[in-house]
């Protein structure tokens, strides 16, 4: 085994119900963001901005086509070169093997002992971030634990029920955990555990066959939430951008906090970069008729309506009259001659037809699902 | 494994009249457009064109285009069976193989020709502003049965003296032809595009070489030499957007017409795409005080100012209460607040300072790169 190496475990697999219809043919992976990101290249860059050269990552197998388009060579991330590796995973497969009985971890512990690294990262793409791993490892390496788990001060309304709340004592090491509808205390503020872990790669796989004996969890994130109800784990706070994505309007939020100069600084211009998949598009084109307000813009598009506090992505057209308003437009959208959009999500390929009006609200967005003609006006909202 | 085509561009011109935009690194890899350098263009249509090797020929200041091109991935020219090679002068025993002349600089590299063995040569340049199909060129020399096919565009007569001007018959078989003429007997300008045969190419250069050594040039050693000897020489009538960035009010200009959706050039037409080496950067920012008017925006560029007829390139910062009319700005460029700018072309990593007017009556202000004009507030 290699000291100080890392490797990684990608995954998110719970479904996320609250963030359908954007969920129906895709994970929350590859979930557009900020127009022309995905979620996963939040981890995915993290990953490499650590110089951690092999991944593992689990998918729900329903919509990985679009994972698969998504990070095709892994050249982006830097996972193309000649000693880094991934490897994909279905969760599927993992249930299947439990429910007949099968020690149903062998692939990962297969992984991890092959990949000789002495500590290993896992992560998800559901709670939204640019941290620095490296940093986290110098703290776990300190703090001399078999696990680090990164959680952020949050403050209560961000929270979700199935979200792990932490407490941490003097030195630095949780003292518990529980779930979010589970906390008593009323502080304003708890430790939102971010489910990014870092363990060491010969402990986990000892847990990882006690645990196959003993029904443990499928999902390795709920594995290791579980392992710190009995394992001394020390806790790292992670102090910049984190958006918690799980549902329609944390989703919308989370974009419309790139509108936020500071914000966007925080989770786009630190010393982390941010890699995505790589598309030559033209330079976006504002015409003499348009009008943009406090809004972001990917290439590739043409601009000749009014935008106010949007986010734009690649290869979208708003024509003449178009006012675009506190919406998100996923790629190749057009929105047509004095059509009027606000407080919404539209998905990719939507199409709004001349003079149609689609309106929502800033707790409730109108979403319009991929590949929609819009001919009749859509008023929502109210729920 | 013989290739059919081989392309080879000439990209190591010193490019002087573009002053200062030229100083440090080579023309081709002068920025355009927003997001390309010049050379994009003539490499993205190798690889629309089907062509899959190609070597840059470089000379003066290669670095940053070196950098550009890399291993080619960019335009696809990374695969298993293509590849872009940079071929630089080098020592030999022979003595120093700097390049004299555009014929001298493929004499100096037959070496690497032959290791790709190819029947055909295209001799192109890394400085225009073009889309071609090159196949559809080499189907002509073909059908021909030609030796030598140059690239023709006509040009107002009035200009013709600037050119190589080719005189044809009336089947396009090249007559007879000038190097700028004084009074040119047509407007077919060559565009410096030629499809050689490579094995007769190979023995006229190396014959010459192995005696006085005069062929130095393309245009005015080895095309008149073809026609005397009376090799088969072709026109190939190109028609469509083409632009030499050879002057700065060329490349403003080229610039400036870029900007409309109706170019000529149709940057928007998928079946032939530009690609260029991508950089990382966030989409671009427009803020609550901006205002953007016909104009070009590209990645990680903040705009707080009004922008109108002009090009934004990546990274580029625009402050609050500034004006940039008409002008371009290069890669990485931070203009200040109250700036005003007209007419201009911005080098890349230029520094304005606030309250800066960068602006010339009748000229075209020019700011090199990294420059630094007036001072920088500290604040934000």
């Amino acid at each position: 085994m290699k000291t100080k190496k890392m490797c990684a475990i990608l995954g998110n697999v719970s479904e996320f119900k609250g963030l359908l219809p954007l969920t129906e043919e895709r994970p929350l992976d590859t979930l557009p963001f900020d127009c022309k990101y995905r979620l996963i290249d939040f981890p995915l860059s993290s990953i490499a901005n650590a110089n951690i050269n092999s991944i593992f990552m689990i998918f729900n197998d329903k919509g990985s086509r679009s994972v698969f388009d998504h990070i095709g060579g892994g050249k982006e991330w830097n996972l193309d070169s000649l000693k880094n590796s991934y490897f994909v995973y279905f969760y599927q497969d993992f249930l299947k093997q439990k429910a007949q009985g099968l020690p149903y971890y062998s692939a990962i512990i297969d992984y991890l002992e092959k990949s000789e690294a002495e500590y290993t990262v896992l992560l998800g793409s559901s709670m939204l971030c640019a941290i620095d791993l490296r940093a986290v490892l110098k703290t776990h390496q300190k703090q001399n634990n078999k696990m680090t788990v990164v959680y952020k001060r949050m403050d209560r309304e961000k929270l979700s029920a199935n979200n792990h709340i932490i407490q941490v004592n003097k030195g630095g090491n949780t003292t518990s955990v529980q779930a979010f509808d589970q906390v008593l205390d009323k502080d304003k503020q708890l430790n939102l555990s971010m489910d990014i872990f870092i363990v060491q790669t010969e402990w986990l796989i000892e847990q990882l066959i006690i645990g196959q004996a003993n029904n443990s969890p499928t999902s390795l994130i709920e594995f290791l939430g579980e392992k710190m109800l009995d394992t001394q784990t020390t806790a790292y706070e992670y102090t910049g951008y984190l958006s918690n994505i799980d549902d329609v309007p944390s989703y919308y939020q989370a974009n419309m906090d790139m509108l936020d100069a500071q914000k966007f600084n925080s989770l786009m211009y630190t010393k982390q970069k941010v890699y995505t998949k790589r598309k030559n598009e033209v330079p976006t084109y504002y015409s003499e008729h348009s009008s943009v307000k406090n809004s972001q813009c990917a290439t590739g598009c043409i601009i000749e309506g009014s935008l106010d506090s949007s986010l734009i992505s690649r290869r979208s057209i708003v024509k003449k009259g178009a006012k675009v308003k506190q919406t998100i437009v996923m790629s190749n959208a057009q929105i047509e001659e004095n059509a009027i959009v606000e407080y919404a999500i539209l998905d990719k390929n939507v199409k709004v037809r001349a003079g149609v009006k689609i309106s929502g609200t800033a707790q409730n967005p109108v979403v319009i699902e991929k590949n929609q003609v819009v001919e009749q006006d859509v008023i929502g909202g109210n729920e | 494994m013989k290739t059919e085509m081989l392309a080879m561009i000439l990209a190591g011109g010193q490019g002087t009249r573009l002053g200062k935009l030229t100083k440090n690194i080579a023309k081709p890899a002068v920025p355009f457009g927003g997001r390309y350098r010049i050379i994009d263009f003539t490499l993205s249509n190798c690889i629309n064109s089907g062509i899959k090797n190609v070597g840059v020929i470089t000379q003066y200041q290669p670095l940053e285009l070196n950098n550009h091109i890399g291993n080619g991935a960019s335009w696809g020219l990374d695969g298993i069976d293509s590849g872009v090679t940079i071929l630089q002068p080098y020592s030999s025993s022979d003595g120093e193989k700097w390049f004299e002349g555009t014929a001298h600089a493929i004499y100096q590299n037959i070496a690497y020709i032959d290791q790709t063995d190819p029947q055909y040569v295209l001799i192109l340049s890394g400085d225009h502003i073009y889309k071609m199909n090159y196949e559809a060129m080499l189907e002509e020399h073909i059908a021909n049965n030609a030796s030598l096919t140059v690239a023709v565009i006509e040009v107002p007569l009035k200009e013709a003296s600037r050119f190589g001007i080719m005189n044809t018959d009336e089947n396009d078989r090249i007559i007879e032809f000038d190097e700028k003429p004084a009074e040119p007997k047509s407007n077919l300008a060559s565009m410096g595009i030629y499809i050689f045969n490579w094995g007769r190419l190979r023995n006229v250069l190396l014959n010459n070489y192995s005696k006085d050594g005069q062929m130095l040039d393309f245009g005015k050693h080895v095309i008149p030499s073809y026609l005397d000897a009376g090799e088969n020489v072709y026109a190939y009538r190109f028609e469509g957007y083409w632009k030499d960035v050879g002057t700065i009010e060329s490349l403003w200009e080229a610039n400036m017409e870029f900007i409309s959706l109706d170019n000529e050039l149709q940057m928007r037409d998928k079946s032939w795409r530009m690609f260029s080496k991508n950089t990382i950067s966030p989409p671009h920012f427009i803020t609550e005080t901006a205002s953007v008017s016909n104009s070009l925006v590209v990645d990680g560029c903040y705009v707080a100012g009004t922008v109108i007829d002009s090009i934004l390139s990546t990274d580029v910062q625009v402050k609050v209460g500034s004006t940039i009319e008409s002008s371009l700005i290069m890669p990485g460029a931070t203009i200040g607040k109250n700036v005003k700018i007209k007419n201009a072309i911005i080098g890349e990593n230029a520094i304005i300072g606030d309250n800066a007017v960068v602006y010339k009556e009748n000229d075209i202000e020019v700011i090199g790169y990294s420059e630094v004009i007036g001072v920088q507030s500290d604040e934000d």
